[in-house]
This record gives C-alpha cells, sequence and structure tokens, in this order.
C-alpha cells in the first residue's frame, strides 16, 4: 500500500500546481466565455449573464480578430525558420571549437535572453527610433535613405519579429549545444575514414542525430511564436493601426484595457485550440518517421 | 511569452474572488481608522506625501501614498474591484472617470458635499465643475489639477521663414507649416502626436461641430468633425508633418524639425531642462481657432472616493483640504500641475507669469472629452485609428469615417 502510494505522492506537486494555474483557469475562462463578464459584473454578480455563443460568433465576424490571427500566422511562418536556423547555425559554429573564445561568445549569445523586456524595449526603441535611432544614422551615414522601422505597417512587423528572434535564439542556442556534445565523437570518425568532409559530416551525420533537439526546439518555439506578445507589446503596441498586433495582443487589449472578459477568453480558447491542434499534429508528424 | 497564461490567470481569480466576494458581502477597507491610502497616478507619489503633511500634522490622519503607473491604471482598477480592496480617496483621469464609476468603485457624492463648503461646485473651474463631470447624473468625483493644450512654436523659426505671429486659425496653421516645411528635406512645419485621441475632439468643437449627438451617444457625423478631418489629413497630405509614430515632440522641437506642436503645460519644463539656450527663441499661444472658435480640450485629474470605504469622512476632509486654493497653489509649486479651483486659477502667484495665465485662458474656453464608458482604449482608439488610417495608410476617407460612425454609434455619453 505504502510502496504504491509512493509515485504519486511524488507527482502530486507538480499535478496539484498544474491543475491549479494550467487546467483550473482554462475551466474558468471556459465558463466565463460564455458570459457578458465585464468590470460592471465582476463588482456585481447579478450584472453577469449568459451569451452562449455569442462570444464566439462575434469574434467570428470581428475583423480584428481575424487580422490578429493572419499576424500571428505570419508570424509563425517566417519566426519559426528563422530561430531554428539561427540558432541551428550558432550552436554549430559555436561547436567547432573549444577555446576560450568561444566559450565567451557563448554566454555572449545567451544575453538576450536573460535581459528583461523592458530593457530591450528601451534599448531597441532607441535603436529604430526614427529620429535619432542608431540605425538610422547608419542608412544616412551610408547614404541612404532612413527608414521608418515602427511606423511602416509592413516593415514594422519585420522589426518586431527580429528583436523576438534576436531573443529567442539564446536559449535555443543552448539546447543545440548540448544536444551536440551529446553527439558521440566515434560517429565523426568513422565518417571521417569513411572520407566524409566536414560540410557532409554535418548533413548526414550531426543534424539527423540532431532530431529530438529540433523537434524541441521547433514545438516551443511555434507555441512562443503563437502567444507573441512581449516585443510588439513594448515596441509598438499592436500598432501601427494593428499592423503587429498578435493573437495574445488582441486578447490583451479587449481582456484587460476593455475589460471585455467574456470575449478575451473566448478568443483564449479559440487561441488555446490552435495551439494544441498544431502540437498535436507536429506530434503526429513526427511520431511517423522516428525511431531514432 | 506567458502573457496568455497570466491574463488566463487574471480572469480566473477575479471571476474567483467575485464568487468569494458574493458570500462575504463586502470587504473591508485596507485603511484603519487613523490613516487614509491614497492612490496616485503617475510618479507623484513622494511629493504628495510632502503636500499632505500639513493635513496630517493638522487631524492626525496620516496619508498612505500607492503610486500607480498611468500604463497599468486598468490593471489596478480591475483587480481593486474584483478583491473589493480598493484604496479610500484615488486620482481618476478624466477620460477614465465614467469606466471607474461603471465599475462601481466611486461612492456617489450628490448628497456629501454639503457640509464641505470647499468642494461645492462653484468653487472649481466650470468646465468640469459638478454636471459637468457627472455620470449617470451623479457627482462622483471632486476636480482636483487641470491639464490642457496649447500651441508651442518657435518664435526664431517662425521668424526666419516670414511668420510674425503664431497662426490664430488652423487655415493659418496648415498655410505656416507648409511654408516651414518647405526649409528642407527632413524638415516639418507641425507635429500631430499619432496617440493623441484628445487633439481631433478639440479641433472638431473649433469648427463648430460635437461628437455627440441629440440622443446622448457618440456621433461624430458632423459638418464640424468633417472639416476637422480636412485639416488633420491635409497637414500630413502636404507633407508638413512627420510619419514616424515613435516621433520625439520634445527632441523635435528643440531641434527646430517640429518648430510648432500643440501639447500640455508640461511640455513647457521639459523644453527649459532640455535647451535652457533657447529661453526666448519659442513661446506659447492659444491653439488655432476653427470657423467657430478656439476650444481646447480640458484634460486633467479628479478625486474619487472608493465606494465601500469606512472612512468616508476623514477621505472628504482630505479632499477638502485638496481643494484649498492654497494647497492647490502649493501643489503648483512643487509638481507643477495646474489648479482646478478657481480662486487658485485666479491667484497672482499663478497669473504672474504671462506663459502661466495663457494656460488658465486655454481652460477657460476648454471642454472635457464626452464620458463614454471607455475612452482611451475605446471610442478615442477608434478615432485614432481612423484618421490615421486615411492619413498615413492611404484608406478610403468614406469607407473609413462610415466604418467609424458604425463602430462609435450607441455609445452612451452621460
Amino acid at each position: 500500500m505504502k510502496q504504491r502510494a509512493v509515485p504519486y505522492i511524488l507527482a502530486a506537486p507538480a499535478v496539484i500546481l498544474l491543475m491549479t494555474f494550467g487546467i483550473f483557469p482554462i475551466l474558468v475562462a471556459a465558463v466565463v466565455s460564455f458570459t457578458d463578464l465585464d468590470v460592471v459584473g465582476l463588482a456585481d454578480m447579478s450584472k453577469v449573464a449568459f451569451v452562449g455563443f455569442d462570444n464566439y460568433a462575434n469574434l467570428f465576424h470581428d475583423p480584428d480578430f481575424w487580422k490578429a490571427l493572419a499576424n500571428t500566422g505570419l508570424f509563425v511562418v517566417f519566426g519559426v525558420p528563422a530561430i531554428v536556423i539561427c540558432s541551428l547555425g550558432v550552436a554549430l559554429a559555436l561547436n567547432s571549437s573549444n577555446g576560450r573564445f568561444m566559450k565567451v561568445l557563448r554566454s555572449f549569445y545567451f544575453v538576450p535572453a536573460i535581459t528583461g523586456i523592458v530593457a530591450i524595449s528601451l534599448v531597441w526603441g532607441y535603436l529604430y527610433n526614427a529620429q535619432f535611432g542608431l540605425f538610422n544614422w547608419i542608412l544616412t551615414s551610408l547614404g541612404a535613405d532612413p527608414l521608418p522601422w515602427l511606423s511602416d505597417p509592413a516593415l514594422a512587423k519585420f522589426s518586431v519579429a527580429l528583436v523576438a528572434i534576436w531573443r529567442g535564439t539564446g536559449l535555443n542556442i543552448i539546447i543545440f549545444l548540448a544536444a551536440l556534445q551529446g553527439i558521440p565523437q566515434e560517429y565523426r570518425e568513422a565518417a571521417a575514414i569513411d572520407g566524409a568532409g566536414r560540410w557532409r559530416t554535418t548533413v548526414s551525420i550531426v543534424i539527423p542525430l540532431l532530431r529530438f533537439a529540433l523537434f524541441f526546439v521547433t514545438v516551443t518555439t511555434m507555441i512562443a511564436w503563437l502567444q507573441f506578445f512581449d516585443e510588439p507589446f513594448v515596441l509598438t503596441d499592436g500598432g501601427p493601426l494593428g499592423a503587429t498586433t498578435s493573437a495574445s495582443i488582441f486578447l490583451y487589449k479587449h481582456g484587460i484595457r476593455l475589460n471585455q472578459f467574456g470575449y478575451a477568453s473566448a478568443g483564449s480558447l479559440i487561441l488555446l485550440a490552435v495551439i494544441a491542434a498544431v502540437t498535436v499534429l507536429q506530434l503526429r508528424v513526427k511520431g511517423k518517421d522516428d525511431d531514432v | 511569452m506567458k502573457h496568455l497564461t497570466r491574463l488566463v490567470t487574471g480572469v480566473l481569480s477575479a471571476s474567483l474572488t467575485f464568487g468569494m466576494a458574493a458570500c462575504s458581502a463586502s470587504t473591508p477597507s485596507t485603511s484603519t481608522d487613523n490613516s487614509l491610502t491614497f492612490w496616485i497616478m503617475g510618479d507623484s507619489g513622494a511629493n504628495f506625501q510632502k503636500l499632505t503633511e500639513p493635513f496630517t500634522k493638522e487631524t492626525g490622519i496620516a496619508v498612505n501614498v500607492t503610486a500607480i503607473p498611468w500604463d497599468s491604471v486598468d490593471e489596478r482598477l480591475t483587480t481593486a474591484v474584483a478583491s473589493g480592496k480598493g484604496p479610500d480617496l484615488l486620482q481618476i483621469g478624466l477620460t477614465k472617470l465614467r469606466q471607474f464609476a461603471d465599475a462601481g468603485a466611486l461612492m456617489k457624492l450628490d448628497n456629501e458635499l454639503g457640509s464641505y463648503p470647499g468642494l461645492a461646485a462653484s468653487n472649481f473651474a466650470d468646465a468640469v465643475a459638478g454636471q459637468a463631470t457627472a455620470v449617470g447624473g451623479s457627482i462622483v468625483s471632486i476636480p482636483w489639477v487641470a491639464d490642457t493644450r496649447i500651441l508651442y512654436y518657435r518664435s526664431d523659426i517662425l521668424g526666419e521663414a516670414g511668420i510674425t505671429k503664431p497662426p490664430a486659425t488652423w487655415e493659418q496653421l496648415r498655410k505656416d507649416a507648409k511654408t516651414l516645411a518647405d526649409r528642407g528635406a527632413g524638415q516639418y512645419g507641425y507635429y500631430i502626436p499619432q496617440w493623441d485621441s484628445t487633439l481631433p475632439v478639440g479641433m472638431t468643437w473649433s469648427h463648430g461641430g460635437d461628437i455627440v449627438g441629440p440622443k446622448g451617444t457618440i456621433d461624430f457625423d458632423s459638418a464640424g468633425f468633417n472639416k476637422m478631418v480636412d485639416v488633420y489629413t491635409g497637414l500630413y497630405a502636404d507633407g508638413s508633418v512627420p510619419l514616424n509614430a515613435d516621433f520625439d515632440q520634445a527632441q523635435g522641437f528643440v531641434s527646430g524639425m517640429a518648430p510648432m506642436l500643440i501639447s500640455g503645460p508640461y511640455l513647457s519644463k521639459m523644453i527649459r531642462d532640455a535647451a535652457p539656450e533657447l529661453d526666448g527663441k519659442w513661446n506659447v499661444a492659444m491653439i488655432p481657432a476653427g470657423t467657430q472658435s478656439s476650444t481646447s480640450v480640458f484634460l486633467g485629474s479628479s478625486l474619487g472616493i472608493w465606494a465601500t470605504t469606512k472612512q468616508k469622512d476623514n477621505a472628504l476632509k482630505l479632499a477638502n483640504f485638496l481643494s484649498d486654493p492654497a494647497t492647490q497653489l502649493k501643489w503648483y509649486e512643487i509638481q507643477g500641475e495646474i489648479p482646478t479651483v478657481k480662486a487658485a486659477l485666479n491667484d497672482s502667484t499663478f497669473t504672474s507669469d504671462p506663459m502661466v495665465k495663457l494656460y488658465a485662458q486655454q481652460l477657460a474656453s476648454s471642454k472635457v472629452i464626452p464620458m463614454v464608458p471607455n475612452w482611451d482604449h475605446g471610442t478615442g482608439e477608434e478615432l485614432l485609428n481612423a484618421l490615421n488610417s486615411i492619413a498615413l495608410n492611404g484608406a478610403d476617407r468614406g469607407t473609413a469615417l462610415a466604418d467609424l460612425y458604425k463602430k462609435t454609434a450607441d455609445t452612451s455619453a452621460k
């Protein structure tokens, strides 16, 4: 009896935390999404009414919601490959030598991941500033025209994504480096004996052996992009004119600023469903061809 | 990127607490008998503590000041309403008054003010006194500090361009701005803050329009509003204003890139601090007139008393102290915020500075933004989105405005 209880006791803290801060809020949000809860209702519960699927129907007809989803989709499509390729590239380069310089470089690449978003937004805000920013100073010094980094709808998407990519690579580089160091030296030696060059070894031996790390990084990066929030929030507040409003920014604006808790909850459940669907799909695709 | 979880947990804790609050009726306010909790917006907490020292000395009531950043006002309101744990007294921006009142956070003061002559509506600037800022017919706040918009101009740069006096009308401003923008590449005549949703409202009033219809709901569609759109989008079409959203107005004014702009009195201090060498090369003027008047927006803050406070009398005493002309002048001296009490506005220490006198003059012809449920992130944002989409993205004017009218129709403004 005692023996049987041990695994449950060990798992209990994690399960309780997950239930309290993961599952339960989702259930509450699910309930709230069928009501018209706002700040008035918060103070006086009798003013809260169940509205059925109205919130979902309204979201479906809200062009701003679709725009936010489309923006999020765009960020995922370009952002995920960008982060994966950049991190993998940097990790491979860093792994090529064990010298002191490379070790210093490793911490250098990790710095963005541990720097506070507020500091990042201040620094990048100044870099991007159209009036006195460094980027425009460089451009004008080279004789080019200054660019409206955060003011042009298309360019602003690129600008906020660039900061997110810069910030997102740090942790993933560490994951790739750990995986790279787990590859037995014998494989490389065997490849070398067979006459494989550096490039061939990387493509045919190293990258396939990184498959699990690649999968992990892709899944977590994709979820992070689907929840993309920090960078547009601090740099553009979703602007100009909604160009950088991701699904999460849309939810924040409706839930926190406009106090439309019901509406925002409905939106957050849709986003949750999208994230779950995408992740399950990835697991399926991986499950089929994986036997490493 | 954990904000989604945070949002969900926020909603969770909110709904949890409202469930619990229903069981335990009302949760007591945090303050004990001889101290008041005051929420002040922005970074003026230390100065406010200083301001209330005489009050504490006289009455023995301590004042605990909590400074709330302007950006997180909405979040704090939500959590305070949900938990029932608010302050006793708080500062509320005028454009947020309705939101707080709707949430049931503010005590109705109609029957409370009688015993405090210092709090009578007749003491305060007419634009914000009594019914002018009532929500649903009830007085829920006491005016505190005033803010308005005035025209700043660089007299030296205007002079070099042959402009001898600041533009008195929007038509003239548009012409002058064009002249100034022609100084060269990267030079502009005027600056429009793309985030200021109150400016177009003032311009609409100046052109004889209003944004509230006869039914007491928001109705932008008027001749005056359309004239404002002409000027607003015209300034962009002329190439007279910078296009980038992150344009820094103080920097632009000091460097001369944007030698005219409309801003609040706080900019005066910024310019003096940033560029003392420009003294005498810039000045302020009443905002340009439209076809009807030179009407500006009356911004600023009021004092509210938290609906469930147990310290109503002490809170009113503090409000009374803060509405004293001497206290209001003291606050202007240490924090630079303009009084709302008429006696203070007319005081010689206040009117002796010609620049400051102009603020008072402009305030006299200013009106408050209508009390809509959510101006800053609701109606005002829709207005800016429509205007900026025409001016910056080249959206079709007819479609953008029709969309704005449709989105904001039926927004109650009482």
